[in-house]
């Protein structure tokens, strides 16, 4: 796919041109800092500080960090490590379902939504915000709990690169349950492509806000799965069900695909806005900077 | 109304109309797999649009090959014909007519079928083109030799001159001819065979007759049926039951009537005419496919040649109603029977059974025979001329004043028998009928003989090829003239007379001899049963009747029930009459002459124009036929079969011409006349509308 050019240069945000970056944290690094760098930088200030842990002190480190005390027990220096309190906290749900692991143009979606969810993490702990990782299929697949500190996202682009896509989608149920494990009302931000019963989706996401949570979606399709653009007698297999088969001449179906896939979506988008939850669809050829702007509007 | 092909070669592309949906069950087997996560939206948009689809799908491969279809039919160039007409094509045509002429048509449809195909006939020629050939062929009669494909014109005038026949059609022939003709090269070829279907006609014909024949070039059969079943039925034939044709004589005549319909006939009225003159009539009822003898008893007034006709009439009735005959009527045969020994009673007579066997009623109008019994003395005032033989009967002497006259008379042609008997003077008769000149006397009598024994003398050999014994050939009369018992006779001395009944000793018991133009016969021993039991067998009455018949000096009674339409009439005259034509007068008034040709020691001759049913007259120019020994008149006649108008089944028909493709055609639709109608620019359009509707669809099919 020919990387899309923004006023005559190379567009960076391009999902095709950052997936030839094979660190996740680059990747998200990339995309952060390029949004960022035209930005005047607004830190995020906690109103407490809490300890955290102790290390030896080395050269360079700021004197007025050196824990005076602990000199006093140990005779040793000691920096004290602590932990900005933040005032958000949020959650990165990751689709891992078996149907993410589609892509028509180069990158699937799964892949699509690992830059996006560490693109975010980086985004948010930047600001001193704490993010945590949930990635799930038909079961939870990992959880890392939020924190705002510097280590976290290394961990969060750790858990992302070793989530592999695969097993069916029970959105909803997932939904319902990572929603019980949460002690702590915050953000939660789902990537995914949503194939589910819509009414299941919608129940878990109403949870969430039911919670007291603020809820973004980011409705992720690849553009295939948008305009089906194929050509020529074509025997469908589905990704997840390895039963569900259909032969159907797509030239023939294609408005009434897309009209019914516009359907899904536009529901989605109504529910989620009665629910006021954030809804933003992103297909695979969306250059990834537009899914951050559409966080960083909701952050303000 | 017909659809006909300019290149009916291009409908084998018809096949090509499978292509559309080859290509689609082609491209069904073709398919590309993809792993895809929304496949259940895909299941919901076929859902959605599933009939609507599935119906544009059928609609728009509908289309396509009805496009095929079009263009494959554009390219055979069809013509619609409306009504019955000509080859519908564009190029010249050459067509022939085959009108069924047989007389049967005369009943088709009410009696008019055969000019309603003529008229409808002219029409369709009228609406031919210019370039367009054709030929008119009938099935009966009409010279075809220098028959040629012409145009319109000289066809109406030889359908003008065509005329009914009285046979049956050769529809053989008439092919034959009309595939000889269309050899002739032409865009297309037709032929068109005008029929009343009847079946005598088709009954005899078989594909296998025709020396040639093409099956590409089709038959239109067009059919003259009338829709009601007619009263149909003819007179089979007419024989007579009586023995002899004679004047005065009574004459059984049969007519079988038969009723080929399947309903009764009442109140037929059969007629019988004889010389244009109604002699009897009668009324009869006939059975639903029965048949009924007709009999009539008649008599002629005079000698000589008679023609008749059985008619039937009846309101509404066809077929043949009339069937001709001729009869030669034989003048009475007067015969002059001298009783040389007279008795008081007439049994014991001399001429008793002679009499008794020339006529055995004894009633003047029952015998052709007329015997007049006179005694010897009478001989010498007799007119000998007015009787055509004298029997003299064991008669003493012969009167010498009527000798002279005797042999004047014999030399003419007269005849002569002689019985013998006890008072017969064998030196008068050596003397006075066997010492002349010419001699009388077929041999001397050398002796009178007495059998001794009981049983008598019998005959012993017939020579059955004379004229008077052929008649007694029959078994019966053969074996009662052997089982005669001679008891008594006179020896004769034959010599150069013939001798056609032998005795068992070698003796002649029947001599002829020839004088001039006259004969004599004469039997060794007497006419009564004094010397022998001869008058009491069964066959002495037809003997003496031959011998009688043999010697006058008129020809034989005859009837002729006549000869079947088309067949040929054979003559046979004496050679005298070399060099000279047999003139024949048709019904119809026309004459036609026929040279003589010699054939062994005779001339002959051979008329085949008998294609008219009456009556027909023969002559030479000079003389009547019936002095050259050939009948004046004959009669011809319509087959009998031709008047059963029963039609062959339309399969059967087709099936007999297979495989030339036909087609049976109703009159009335030829009558209708036809307008043509060119297809292709139609087809033009059609082709058109299909692709912009097949685009159009297509477009909202496939986006």
């Amino acid at each position: 796919m020919e990387t899309k050019r923004v006023n005559g240069e190379k567009n960076y945000f391009d999902p095709l041109v950052l997936a030839r970056l094979s660190n996740l944290y680059l990747r998200a690094r990339w995309v952060v800092e390029g949004i960022m760098s035209g930005i005047h930088r607004s830190r995020s200030k906690g109103f407490s500080v809490e300890f955290e842990e102790h290390r030896e002190y080395s050269p360079g480190d700021e004197l007025r960090r050196v824990d005076w005390k602990a000199l006093g027990k140990f005779d040793r220096y000691f920096i004290k490590e602590t932990e900005d309190e933040t005032n958000l906290r949020a959650y990165l749900l990751m689709d891992a379902s078996g149907s993410m692991d589609y892509g028509s143009g180069g990158i699937t979606k799964f892949d699509y939504g690992c830059t996006l969810t560490a693109a975010l993490a980086y985004l948010i702990l930047r600001q001193q915000d704490a993010a945590g990782l949930v990635t799930f299929s038909h079961r939870v697949e990992s959880l890392i709990p939020p924190k705002a500190k510097r280590g976290h996202l290394m961990e969060i682009v750790r858990a992302l690169e070793e989530c592999r896509p695969g097993g069916d989608t029970h959105i909803g149920g997932m939904l319902e349950e990572i929603a019980g494990k949460m002690k702590r009302r915050g953000l939660v931000v789902l990537v995914s492509d949503l194939l589910d019963e819509p009414e299941e989706v919608l129940k878990g996401l109403r949870l969430f806000r039911f919670k007291g949570n603020d809820v973004i979606v980011f409705h992720l399709l690849d553009i295939a799965e948008l305009e089906l653009p194929f050509e020529g007698n074509v025997l469908f297999e589905d990704l997840e069900e390895a039963n569900l088969k259909v032969t159907a001449d797509p030239q023939s179906i294609r408005k009434a695909y897309q009209s019914v896939i516009g359907e899904f979506t536009d529901r989605l988008r109504k529910e989620c806005q009665q629910s006021s939850i954030d809804y933003q669809l992103l297909s695979t050829a969306t250059p990834l900077d537009q899914a951050l702007v559409s966080y960083l509007n909701w952050r303000g | 109304m017909s659809l006909a092909f300019l290149y009916p070669l291009y409908l084998y592309g018809l096949v090509t109309a499978l292509i559309p949906t080859l290509i689609h069950l082609l491209n069904r087997r073709r398919l590309q797999k993809i792993r895809f996560p929304a496949v259940r939206f895909i299941l919901l948009s076929q859902r959605r649009i599933s009939r609507t689809y599935r119906l544009r799908h059928w609609f728009l491969l509908a289309l396509r090959t009805l496009a095929v279809l079009f263009l494959v039919l554009l390219l055979a160039h069809p013509i619609f014909q409306t009504g019955v007409g000509l080859s519908a094509g564009s190029g010249p045509t050459s067509f022939v007519v085959i009108l069924d002429n047989s007389l049967s048509m005369k009943w088709s449809q009410g009696g008019e079928g055969f000019g309603k195909a003529k008229e409808a006939l002219r029409r369709l020629v009228s609406a031919s083109r210019d370039e367009d050939r054709m030929a008119l062929v009938p099935t009966n009669g009409g010279e075809t030799a220098g028959l040629r494909l012409t145009g319109p014109k000289e066809l109406v005038a030889r359908l003008d001159a065509l005329e009914l026949s009285g046979g049956t059609a050769n529809f053989s022939l008439a092919l034959n001819k009309a595939y000889e003709l269309l050899k002739e090269p032409a865009a297309q070829k037709e032929i068109w065979l005008i029929t009343d279907m009847a079946l005598t006609g088709w009954d005899e014909f078989a594909l296998a007759s025709l020396s040639q024949y093409a099956p590409s070039i089709p038959i239109k059969v067009i059919k003259v049926t009338s829709r009601e079943e007619p009263l149909n039925a003819t007179v089979k034939e007419v024989k007579i039951r009586s023995q002899g044709v004679a004047v005065g004589l009574p004459i059984d005549l049969e007519a079988p009537v038969v009723n080929f319909t399947d309903k009764k006939i009442d109140n037929l009225l059969v007629q019988l005419y004889l010389d244009r003159e109604k002699l009897d009539q009668k009324l009869v009822s006939l059975p639903p496919q029965g048949e009924l003898s007709v009999r009539f008893q008649f008599r002629t007034r005079k000698p000589g040649p008679h023609q008749g006709h059985v008619t039937l009439q009846a309101a509404g009735l066809a077929g043949n109603p009339t069937v001709h005959f001729s009869l030669l009527a034989q003048d009475k045969l007067k015969l002059m029977i001298v009783d040389g020994d007279p008795k008081t009673s007439l049994v014991l007579s001399e001429t008793f059974f002679l009499t008794r066997a020339l006529n055995p009623s004894g009633a003047e109008d029952s015998s052709l025979f007329l015997p007049v019994v006179v005694i010897p003395e009478s001989l010498n005032s007799a007119t000998l001329d007015s009787y055509q033989a004298v029997i003299l009967c064991n008669v003493p002497a012969i009167p010498d004043s009527f000798v002279p006259r005797l042999r004047d008379y014999l030399v003419r042609g007269g005849g002569l028998i002689l019985f013998l008997g006890d008072r017969v003077q064998s030196d008068d008769y050596h003397r006075k009928l066997l010492q002349i000149s010419p001699s009388i006397l077929p041999g001397r009598l050398t002796e009178r003989k007495a059998i001794s024994v009981p049983e008598g003398e019998r005959i012993a050999r017939i020579n059955t090829s004379h004229p008077i014994l052929a008649n007694l050939a029959d078994r019966l009369l053969k074996e009662s003239l052997l089982s005669t018992r001679v008891r008594s006779y006179f020896r004769v001395d034959s010599q150069n007379s013939a001798v056609l009944l032998t005795l068992a000793n070698g003796d002649p018991f029947l001599i002829e001899k020839k004088i001039g133009a006259g004969r004599v016969l004469l039997v060794t021993t007497t006419a009564d049963r004094d010397w022998s039991d001869l008058p009491l067998k069964t066959a002495y009455v037809p003997l003496v009747q031959s011998m009688a018949s043999y010697l006058s000096r008129t020809e034989a009674g005859l009837f002729d029930a006549g000869i079947t339409v088309g067949a040929s009439k054979g003559f046979s005259l004496s050679p005298a009459y070399a060099g000279k034509k047999l003139t024949i007068l048709k019904p119809d008034g026309k004459t036609k002459e026929i040279d003589l040709t010699p054939q062994g020691e005779k001339l002959t001759a051979s008329f085949q124009e008998n294609d008219l049913p009456g009556i027909y007259r023969v002559s030479l120019p000079t003389l009547p036929a019936a002095s050259t020994g050939i009948p004046e008149l004959y009669a011809v006649n319509p087959p009998f079969l031709e008047s059963r108008l029963k039609a062959i089944r339309e399969e059967e028909l087709l099936a007999k011409l297979r495989p030339i493709r036909a087609d049976v055609i109703p009159l009335e639709s030829l009558e209708k006349g036809g307008r043509k109608l060119d297809l292709a620019l139609p087809l033009i359009f059609l082709i058109m509308a299909t692709l912009v509707t097949e685009g159009w669809l297509a477009q909202r099919i496939h986006g």
